[in-house]
């Protein structure tokens, strides 16, 4: 009986192996040899994807109607959905070999992507199908990957300072004007408070609780977050140093307490009007415009303050990228896409700032930028001076780091966590993530 | 007719003093009271968010963030005559209509596949039963995000992909080990004596399956086609995987396209959207409850 026993469950673990290997075949070998070169004749249908609301996906059908008005042999067939849920698509159909021809991509993904040789080298179609005169170097540079260039950058933002003047009028302070110190902007942010306490109004948030906050201070001091190879530009010290900022800032009478921003989540204090100002990226105004809805026509949009003057601390970001799969069956063809999103002066016509400040000269000189979009675009001009060199394409792992570093700044702000321990849990997940 | 019945009866139609006829002592009413006092304040809790859900869909999106209470300052019916126009030149009743076709395949192979599983895996003595039984348990066991990519790569490579059928297929195969062992179980407790009856009567595997099996095991059916149902309406990584056509997404898709974290998001739309899409399955769940409930009570066999 024993022995008959111990084969059966023998037997059974052997056959949960098979069942295994049965549905883990099929996995080797790699997609079909890509055509060469681009007949204008031959019929081509291109997959794209990009992520966005139903907003954006007309403005894309406008844009692919204008291409085939040019091209009207490449069919492009376009997909959408929320961030999230396309990146989740994306890593299982670049497991799975199965990436659109073209997408549209994000800066944090790129390293990723691209040291799996998932992206198709750009390099040979930089200067003659992708046109690259109205693009200016120091954009060109945000796609390159170890030395080759594997996504061009539609558009760009920046770090900035937002605020809602009509809550400012509301409560009988006047606007922020850019720069400054820290502190500053703290006694500000604490003059807003008081003066608005009774209405619900705070000056604004807690500016530790966002990476982006740290890293224009270490900026500013010559380093950065993380170099090319992953090295954190910073030691225990210092981060406990910033963290140590907010203690004073995180105090009610500055900044809107934790508890409500949890109560409002998903929108942000400042989407909700109960704060008058946000340090956050510059595309994201019209995003507050609508959240704010009706009542509110303007914001203003100044510069962060100064952690030490003359320093370049702030930087250019491709808002997004477009990149081709390198297992395209058609790269000349998706290039033509790409080099006409990128640069047609229609397409900066047709989505104006809706993918952030178009990065293309020639694109940007399409587009009819009026009201909020005007304003980006000077501010993006006005903080020339302060403008460095792109940091190297972010780490693999940015992104959940940018996350932890943001659930940190909540416990600090409900206090569930002192900023020692803080310090110690984000370098036990720089560990985890940058040594896997 | 049983007290607790009685007091059931009295307590619907509100009349809770006790009856003069039945002399009941007066301390279990004032007990009874409490009790469902206590229910109806804890069913309260519970509700709320779904009363909330109701009520905010009249809220015009700049209300959110502004007002989280019930009721809405600006009431409107904006966000449903934005939600029916659908998005991105979809209309709405496509998503429903794309949802209904894949939870209605999926219920409908589920429960023809598993049925059969089961009964060969419950009654029929066949060569390697045990092994084959504890691989499909260890289907089980296998957790689903180590078979995504697998799988998704099978799909491509059949060229599959932006179809429904990686999506129904595999439920025609009683890969869904869940509802087989479930079934695999009730039809164990049912007595084979009258397998054997119909076998002396000249019955075989087919005639049993239909004329004595599959009536005997309708609550097993019922409760997986109530499962199936509501885990393949709420499917959305499946969906997500496999389907690339936005005019093809199901609702819960659909759904997320409301909610853009990068740019603007309609919270209006979205909550209309969200009690839209949760009303078919309240409705299959009211409706099926009933038959989960007669199929249970009619489930012991006389003799």
């Amino acid at each position: 009986m024993f022995e008959i026993r111990k084969r059966r469950t023998a037997v059974a673990a052997a056959a949960i192996g098979v069942t295994a290997a049965l549905a883990l075949t099929g996995c080797a070998g790699g997609g079909s040899e890509p055509a060469a070169t681009y007949d204008p004749a031959e019929k081509v249908t291109l997959n794209f994807a990009f992520w966005g609301n139903d907003v954006r996906a007309g403005l894309y059908d406008q844009a692919f109607a204008a291409f085939n008005e040019e091209y009207p042999n490449i069919t492009v067939n376009s997909s959408f959905l929320g961030f999230p849920e396309f990146w989740e698509k994306r890593q299982t159909e670049a497991a799975g070999g199965g990436l659109p021809d073209v997408m549209q991509f994000d800066y944090s993904y790129l390293r990723q992507y691209s040291e799996n040789g998932l992206l198709l080298d750009l390099d040979p179609y930089l200067g003659s199908t992708i046109e690259t005169d109205g693009i200016a170097e120091n954009i060109l540079g945000i796609g390159v990957v170890d030395g080759t260039t594997t996504g061009i950058a539609t558009s760009t933002n920046a770090w900035g300072l937002y605020t809602n003047p009509k809550l400012l009028e509301q409560v009988g302070v006047a606007g922020y004007e850019g720069g400054g110190s820290w502190d500053d902007y703290a006694d500000w942010m604490k003059q807003v408070t008081t003066a608005g306490g009774a209405q619900g109004i705070s000056g604004g948030t807690d500016w530790t609780a966002r990476i982006q906050n740290f890293e224009i201070q270490l900026r500013a001091e010559g380093k950065q977050l993380f170099s090319e190879d992953g090295e954190p530009g910073f030691d225990k010290a210092r981060l406990a140093e910033f963290w140590e900022q907010g203690a004073e800032v995180r105090d009610p009478a500055y900044t809107i307490p934790q508890q409500r921003l949890e109560e409002i989540y998903p929108l942000s204090g400042f989407d909700a009007a109960q704060t008058a100002s946000e340090l956050t990226w510059d595309n994201f105004g019209a995003g507050y415009l609508g959240n704010l809805g009706d009542g509110y026509t303007e914001l203003g949009l100044v510069a962060p303050p100064v952690t030490k003057e003359g320093a370049k601390d702030l930087y250019l970001k491709p808002s997004m990228l477009h990149t081709i799969s390198s297992k395209t069956d058609h790269p000349e063809a998706a290039a033509t896409l790409v080099n006409f999103l990128v640069n047609s002066p229609e397409v900066g016509a047709i989505f104006g700032t809706n993918r952030g400040l178009p990065a293309s000269e020639t694109q940007l000189e399409g587009a009819d930028l009026g009201g909020l979009d005007a304003q980006i675009r000077d501010y993006e001009a006005s903080i020339q001076d302060r403008l460095g060199d792109a940091p190297p394409v972010p780490i693999v792992g940015a992104g959940t780091l940018e996350e932890k570093f943001r659930q940190i700044g909540q416990e600090l702000g409900f206090g569930t966590l002192t900023v020692d321990e803080a310090v110690d849990q984000f370098f036990n997940e720089m560990d985890v993530v940058l040594n896997q | 007719m049983s007290t607790i019945e009685v007091d059931r009866a009295a307590f619907l139609e509100g009349q809770l003093e006790p009856q003069p006829r039945r002399r009941r002592p007066k301390r279990k009413t004032v007990s009874t009271v409490i009790w469902f006092v206590v229910l109806l304040a804890l069913t309260a809790i519970i509700l709320y968010p779904l009363v909330w859900l109701v009520f905010s869909t009249f809220k015009p999106s700049s209300e959110f963030g502004s007002n989280p209470g019930l009721i809405p300052d600006n009431p409107t019916i904006d966000n449903y005559l934005k939600v029916f126009d659908g998005i991105a030149g979809t209309p709405l009743w496509r998503f429903f209509g794309n949802s209904l076709l894949i939870a209605v395949s999926a219920v409908v192979g589920i429960l023809a596949s598993s049925a059969l599983a089961a009964y060969a895996f419950a009654r029929i003595k066949f060569k390697g039963v045990g092994v084959l039984f504890a691989a499909m348990i260890g289907t089980l066991l296998l957790p689903f995000h180590v078979i995504i990519i697998p799988q998704y790569i099978m799909f491509q490579k059949l060229e599959l992909v932006d179809t429904y059928v990686p999506l129904i297929l595999p439920k025609f195969l009683a890969t869904e080990a869940f509802f087989v062992f479930l079934m695999v179980q009730f039809i164990r407790n049912i007595p084979r004596d009258m397998d054997e009856a119909a076998r002396i009567d000249g019955a075989g595997h087919t005639r049993i399956f239909f004329s004595i099996i599959l009536p005997l095991i309708r609550p097993a059916l019922i409760t997986s086609a109530i499962f199936a149902f509501i885990w393949t309406w709420n499917d959305f990584l499946g969906p997500l995987l496999y389907v690339n056509s936005p005019e093809k997404y199901p609702l819960p898709i659909a759904l997320r396209l409301y909610n853009d974290a990068t740019s603007t998001s309609d919270y209006g739309a979205t909550v209309a959207v969200s009690f839209l899409a949760l009303l078919p399955i309240l409705i299959f769940f009211i409706v099926f409850q009933r038959f989960l409930v007669d199929g249970v009570a009619t489930q012991g066999l006389k003799g």
